[in-house]
């Protein structure tokens, strides 16, 4: 299990439509990717989940990618996440 | 607008023929305006259907290329980039145009030139001259208080030194020295001379300079100079600053730099001072007195009257009217009042009627969205966005335009109200006219007329006009269920009225949803955004909408609404439906958008579940495109999509 924190520095939050490009880019793995804000968790490989968790700028969320491919896969988010948000 | 910039401006240059047919290209606040090699070889029609294009004309020799507030800047860009061509500034594109028209042309813009820059002395002088009279009607005894006087003083001086401040003007049009300008105004109104205004009372008596002895032509002796000042005048003023710049500028080439410094302003100063008063002053001011007389005449004579009112704007069209504000300008310096204003504002506020009718009457979205903006412009006096954008575009608005024009000119000839200023017409025109109840008859004689005869003769073709009707009927169900009235059947749930059927736009082996809000479906790849467009967040349909309301696509469960509220997420199962109003529209933070239900809240399909302005989407620039994906639709290889 792979685990890492990310704090969003983009004015808009994570909003539907890069929240659709971090889907699809989640999507490429085979590892189950969770994000964790508060107290409240979503899949990051569906849309409305993730949406619904309304993450805004200065928040911080944690992400936990659990397996086989989890190496690459938190890498290739941790990178995503921080270029587009 | 998460318009697609580049291929926006990649569409633009193809259709205009590419760099090598553009002279120069510049932008203004919401145009592309170019002037190019050929405008022959450009197909408008075409132009006007390039997506982001809001409207397509000519004018002045430049091809303007209505794009939008926030748009246009980027859309340049990239049309720099991709033309090769270099910026350029509205100026310099104003002056490519100018050097393809004629002589004639080129003189009426430069007087327009003079004109304008100068209104706001006009303007202000014009509102503090209507303020003071207005006082003077509500306070009795006010000609006698000290207030008077003083505003009196301020009021006026801009008109009774008008031309000091046209010469100026002047001067730094035709490249000269500004206060050597200044000093040719000055001499014209010199207080040792006999003041012009003076010369009707009885006991003034002309003296004249004989400069060149009593040499006669006929009854005229040459080099004398009658000792009156041109109070009053306009026209002198400005050929007297012209011919000085030619003299100054012919000077400082040819003196060698040495001595110029004092040599071309004292020969300068002297040769236009003496050619003035001796030749140009005499001839002009008699001219312009013609000039003025004929424009009187003109105003005042019904037939005459109506004639101008009806042309007005085709002189607009063709950058005529500038050569008004010399009239204009030499009413209120002789009489103080001009008469021509009247004229004018009949004329632009019955564009300003068609104009609003259009905006009415179209069903057409692009349409409205230029037409409704521009008549509120016109009804401000600024008549080109309307004549350009849409009444000439569709001829027969701009027709019944002049026939408002004729009307209410026609009625302003009879009334021979008129204003303290220049350059204010339409509604801010209350501020100078003298008389505002006849005044507000004029505007509704004119704009009214105008209006009706665009509702009655001008029609959009017959398809938009079936959809006309089926959408006035559901707007009529809208606005009924918006005030909950119920209109057919018992609404299901109370507070969002009856559900509305709209048509299946998408289906699978799990489910069918149908469209999300009213109007005309697309693929989500015609999307207007690289993200929605590829797929990235599901497959789906995009949806043109022709009214501010979403309704819920199928019976499901609110999922999540977004913070700044512009989108929605519905799961009916499995099935996860997004709902994304307009593009890039998350930077609006949920100004414009009400959503009327919360997570967790179950609907039914059709079920009214939230509105957002159209208008106020528009005006932020972004397109206001429904968007409307499955999410997860790569689960379903069954999905697919009725367009």
């Amino acid at each position: 299990m792979k685990q890492f924190d990310f704090t969003v520095t983009d004015e808009q939050g994570i909003h539907a439509r890069p929240a659709g490009l971090l889907i699809k880019e989640a999507k490429n793995f085979a590892s189950g990717i969770t994000v964790f804000k508060g107290d409240k968790s979503a899949d990051m490989k569906k849309l409305l989940a993730l949406m619904g968790l309304g993450i805004k700028k200065g928040e911080t969320i944690t992400v936990r990618v659990e397996g086989e491919d989890e190496e690459q896969a938190a890498a290739a988010i941790e990178k995503f996440l921080k270029e587009t948000f | 607008m998460a318009l697609d910039y580049h291929k926006c401006a990649q569409e633009i240059s193809d259709i205009i023929g590419g760099g090598q047919n553009i002279v120069s290209a510049a932008h203004c606040a919401t145009r592309l305006r170019l002037v190019t090699v050929d405008n022959s070889k450009v197909d408008k029609a075409k132009l006007e259907n390039v997506d982001g294009v809001k409207g397509v004309f000519e004018s002045n020799g430049q091809l303007q290329i209505i794009i939008g507030t926030g748009t246009v800047n980027k859309v340049y860009d990239e049309f720099l980039k991709i033309t090769g061509v270099s910026e350029a500034t509205k100026d310099e594109v104003k002056a490519a145009a100018a050097a393809k028209k004629p002589v004639w042309y080129r003189m009426i813009k430069a007087l327009g030139d003079v004109f304008v820059p100068i209104l706001p002395a006009i303007v202000a002088s014009g509102l503090m001259m209507g303020l003071v009279e207005a006082l003077g009607k509500a306070i009795p005894n006010f000609a006698s208080t000290d207030w008077y006087g003083f505003l009196d003083l301020v009021s006026s001086t801009a008109f009774a030194y008008l031309p000091v401040i046209v010469a100026v003007s002047a001067a730094r049009v035709f490249g000269g020295n500004i206060f050597l300008g200044a000093v040719i105004g000055l001499c014209m109104i010199n207080s040792s001379l006999t003041n012009a205004w003076s010369l009707g009372s009885a006991d003034t008596q002309v003296n004249y300079w004989y400069l060149l002895g009593h040499l006669k032509i006929g009854a005229w002796t040459v080099g004398s100079v009658r000792q009156v000042g041109y109070q009053g005048h306009v026209i002198p003023v400005i050929i007297a600053v012209w011919l000085m710049c030619q003299l100054e500028k012919w000077l400082h080439k040819h003196v060698p730099e040495m001595i110029d410094l004092f040599v071309t302003p004292l020969t300068t100063v002297l040769v236009t001072a003496f050619l003035t008063f001796t030749v140009i002053g005499p001839i002009f001011a008699q001219l312009e007195s013609w000039v003025l007389v004929g424009a009187e005449w003109l105003v005042k004579n019904p037939i005459g009257a109506g004639v101008m009112g009806a042309v007005y704007p085709v002189t607009v069209v063709m950058g005529l009217h500038h050569m008004y504000n010399i009239i204009e300008a030499s009413m209120l310096s002789s009489v103080g009042l001009n008469t021509w204003m009247p004229i004018a504002s009949a004329a632009n506020f019955a564009q300003f009627g068609a104009c609003l009718a259009v905006g009415i009457k179209t069903r057409n979205r692009k349409t409205k969205a230029v037409a409704v903006p521009s008549s509120m412009s016109a009804a401000l006096g600024i008549t080109e966005p309307a004549i350009f954008g849409v009444n000439m575009r569709f001829m027969k608005p701009f027709v019944a335009g002049m026939i408002g024009g004729a009307a209410g000119s026609v009625f302003a000839a009879f009334s021979g109200i008129g204003a303290t200023a220049y350059g204010v017409t339409g509604i801010p025109g209350y501020l100078t006219i003298n008389n505002i109840p006849v005044y507000t008859i004029l505007l509704l004689l004119s704009g009214g007329i105008a209006f009706a005869v665009t509702m009655a003769i001008w029609k959009e073709d017959a398809e938009v006009k079936s959809e006309e009707k089926e959408d006035a009927a559901e707007m009529a169900a809208a606005d009924a269920s918006l005030q909950n009235a119920g209109t057919a059947g018992a609404p299901t749930s109370a507070q969002n009225g009856a559900p509305v059927d709209l048509p299946e736009v998408m289906c699978c082996s799990a489910g069918k949803a149908s469209a999300p809000a009213k109007g005309r479906v697309i693929s989500y790849e015609d999307i207007p955004d690289p993200t929605f467009a590829s797929g990235a967040l599901g497959a789906g349909v995009g949806i043109e909408p022709e009214e501010g309301v979403v309704y819920a696509p199928c019976d499901g469960t609110i999922s999540t609404v977004a913070e700044t509220k512009h989108a929605i997420g519905i799961s009916d199962g499995d099935l996860e439906y997004l709902i994304h109003v307009g593009v890039d529209t998350v930077k609006m933070n949920g100004d414009g958008f009400d959503v009327s239900v919360k997570e967790g809240d179950k609907v039914v399909r059709g079920q009214k579940i939230m509105t957002f302005d159209r208008g106020k989407i528009k005006a932020a620039g972004y397109p206001d495109t429904v968007v409307f994906l499955l999410t997860n639709s790569d689960d379903y290889p069954d999905f697919k999509t009725n367009l």
